[in-house]
């Protein structure tokens, strides 16, 4: 009985050793392998995920760090040197870093991101796929109230606004629409649940990423923003000081060979087909002749 | 469930991270809640005992976030689901552990002192394995807790089961979600049978014949 | 990363209590879901407990019940009963989610405080000439009131804390705080409101805790079984 026991507890001391150190090993990155972040939204690691590939298949190692949740928990890991790339959007990163910034048009806010970004980050070459938060209505309502444009809500009264739980504080949520447009709205933190909230009449608008396809299948109307509520926003790679020029250059072309349509249609298979990640990057990166 | 056989790897890969988060803090839980018990003098175990039911009354999210403010672990790697899994598996052990050493008959314990077991040999031949039956059913408990309790870190961001209800309500793609449960119970059954399959293993005399003389 | 001065004027600032999503209305909020959860289960799990306790029948099925339903996602269970119903009956999915996760441990509390009377007091009240109801009233319930307001107490920690996820399908509570806190990196909201959340559920916990003692305390010196 004696041996037994003794060795099961040695046994066991030894595994749980094992498991906490190769658990603090993942914890940690290492300075070998690149680590590629991405947020909690499926189109943006679909796009980690074409990062990761195309750079794997030129025989670097990655650690994917995926769904990490919003910039505010990210940036300060990829100015810590935890993260080397992420798949990011022109105009949210620049407000994030640069509240008050005025650029609009696409190359402008590239720029201004370029200059506001601290050292030892570097923006990548910017692609044309564009993915922005836009602010939507169902086409019963925007008959019903003749809109058109954001400006239009001004007639409209008790307008419930629907998106994420922060969108509340973002420069482009009610505080935006106030000072903006003039427009007042009642918030409401829907979530994920924010395109079916509208759908069912639950609220009257929604805050919906241009690149969502359901935008399109659901035949909702995007209000134009004359007064430029929204910064423009393009997927772009930011990449800290760790990812070497041959690096740079695969995901450039990456970049480049990504189009509005591309990121859209990435989408609509993530949703339709209900394919992981890893799949459809792989597809894509076949059919454009960027890995073999 | 087309969903999951399309996507098979990617659940195992969560699955298999799932487990390994699950059994890390069961293991350091239940070695701290065990040193508490053994190594903490008698008046401080009702201090002890409101704190841990103190703790175990925090939900699981709150930890998860508040940790790395308090403590300063990363928000990146498991390391701070596994430390915040570890302290409510010793809140749970440390009550299982304390009563299943308690109920270890007084009288056996005299009679190995007076046969003159030292301390040590007294533990490791007498107490523990008496009181193995009630560790386990403790481990059991805590096991069930934690499995289900580590899909939560999901939501920041720890790579595991838990990301499957995220991006499946996210996707609106329900058998991404019904996988997700269903691998969760799976895992959770897995790990009763197994600790249940250890305490047997470990009293082979509770299962010999009552006739055996 | 932030300091207690900060913490303390979050807490401290009116504007954080008023409003929809003000501590004040999310408060009352999650404790409402919480408590008409509890109640709901608390009328289905506690008229089973007592009959499966009293016959005996069904009695693994309980076991097996309360120790498997431990292992249950609280967080997959809620997204699985919204997916299904539809975001129109969000508050609804997520109250049959709670009140899935409460029945367990007060079905478990009720039989097996039922089961723990000795069967020499259960049969002495029949022979007594009680009727059921009678038997359950002036008997069975005040034996059976410490485990079965364990078991509400195991229930109210579970209900409690998943509440605290009831933000993730676009309802309120006090979970609001803590997901707008994690994506602003607002630690001062974010702490704020764990404190809040964790002195709802100590309380609420600590209140049972007592309940539960004195109901014990009661039993010991009530003529009942001497």
């Amino acid at each position: 009985m004696t041996k037994p026991i003794k060795k099961s507890i040695k046994s066991a001391i030894a595994l749980s050793a094992v498991a906490v150190l190769g658990l603090a090993g993942c914890a940690e990155s290492n300075s070998e392998p690149l680590v590629i972040g991405s947020q909690a939204y499926y189109s943006n690691e679909i796009v980690a995920e074409v990062y990761a590939q195309v750079l794997e298949n030129a025989g670097y190692s990655v650690d994917r760090q995926f769904a990490l949740g919003q910039r505010d928990v990210y940036v300060p890991a990829l100015l810590a040197g935890e993260i080397d790339l992420f798949p990011e959007y022109t105009g949210n990163l620049l407000q994030h870093f640069d509240p008050a910034a005025t650029a609009t048009a696409e190359e402008d806010v590239y720029q201004a991101l370029q200059a506001a970004l601290p050292a030892g980050l570097t923006a990548l070459a910017l692609s044309g796929a564009s993915d922005q938060d836009s602010y939507n209505v169902t086409s019963d309502f925007a008959m019903k109230n003749n809109l058109t444009s954001i400006a239009d809500l001004a007639g409209v009264s008790g307008i419930r606004l629907g998106g994420a739980p922060e969108l509340a504080e973002r420069p482009y949520g009610p505080m935006g629409l106030m000072s903006f447009y003039g427009v007042t709205v009642e918030f409401e933190a829907t979530g994920d649940t924010t395109v079916e909230s509208l759908e069912a009449g639950l609220i009257d608008m929604a805050n919906v990423y241009s690149a969502d396809p359901r935008i399109q299948q659901l035949g909702l109307v995007t209000l134009t923003d004359p007064q430029g509520l929204f910064l423009s926003s393009n997927l772009v790679p930011i990449a800290s000081d760790a990812v070497n020029q041959e690096a740079r250059d695969l995901i450039n072309a990456v970049s480049s060979a990504m189009t509005a349509a591309d990121l859209v249609a990435l989408n609509v298979r993530s949703v339709e087909e209900q394919l992981s990640s890893a799949v459809i990057a792989r597809d894509w990166l076949l059919s454009k002749g960027l890995i073999d | 469930m087309e969903w999951a056989a399309k996507n098979l790897d990617f659940v195992l890969e969560l699955s298999f991270n799932h487990l390994l988060i699950s059994l890390a803090p069961l293991v350091l839980g239940s070695v701290f809640a065990f040193a508490l018990v053994r190594f903490t003098p008698v008046k401080l175990t009702g201090t002890i005992g409101t704190t841990f039911s103190a703790i175990y009354a925090v939900p699981s999210l709150a930890i998860f976030v508040a940790l790395p403010a308090i403590i300063g672990t990363s928000y990146l790697g498991p390391t701070n689901v596994v430390i915040a899994l570890s302290v409510y598996v010793a809140a749970s052990m440390f009550f299982s552990t304390r009563d299943a050493f308690s109920q270890v008959p007084k009288p056996t314990v005299f009679i190995a002192r007076a046969q003159g077991l030292s301390p040590l040999q007294l533990f490791v031949h007498v107490e523990l394995p008496l009181a193995i039956p009630g560790l386990i059913a403790g481990l059991r408990v805590a096991a069930a807790s934690t499995v289900s309790m580590a899909s939560i870190g999901a939501i920041v961001g720890v790579r595991n089961l838990g990301y499957l209800f995220l991006d499946g309500f996210q996707r609106k793609i329900p058998e991404e979600i019904l996988t997700g449960l269903l691998a969760i119970f799976l895992i959770g059954i897995a790990m009763d049978i197994g600790l249940w399959a250890l305490g047997k293993a470990l009293t082979p005399w509770t299962s010999r014949s009552a006739q055996r003389v | 990363m932030f300091s207690i001065g900060e913490l303390f004027d979050w807490l401290t600032d009116p504007e954080n209590w008023t409003g929809r999503y003000g501590l004040a209305n999310l408060f009352v909020e999650h404790l409402t879901l919480t408590l008409v959860s509890l109640a709901i289960a608390g009328l289905l799990a506690i008229p089973i407990g007592i009959a499966i306790g009293q016959s005996g029948r069904g009695e693994t099925l309980v076991i097996a019940i309360s120790s498997a339903s431990r292992a249950i996602p609280t967080m997959g269970l809620m997204f699985a009963l919204v997916m299904l119903m539809g975001v129109e009956f969000r508050q609804f999915a997520v109250v049959l989610a709670l009140v899935g996760i409460a029945i367990p441990p007060i079905l478990a509390g009720a039989y097996s405080g039922i089961k723990s009377i000795p069967i020499v007091i259960r049969e002495g009240a029949r022979a007594q000439g009680m009727t059921t109801l009678q038997q359950i009233r002036h008997v069975g319930l005040p034996l059976s009131a410490p485990s079965m307001v364990g078991g509400f107490k195991i229930a109210y920690l579970q209900v409690v804390s998943t509440v605290v996820l009831a933000p993730l399908v676009g309802l309120g509570g006090l979970g609001f705080g803590v997901i707008q806190g994690l994506a602003l990196r607002d630690f001062a909201q974010l702490t704020g409101s764990a404190l809040v959340i964790v002195l709802l559920s100590i309380t609420g916990e600590r209140l049972l805790a007592r309940a539960q003692r004195t109901s014990h305390r009661r039993l010991t010196h009530s003529k009942i079984g001497r």
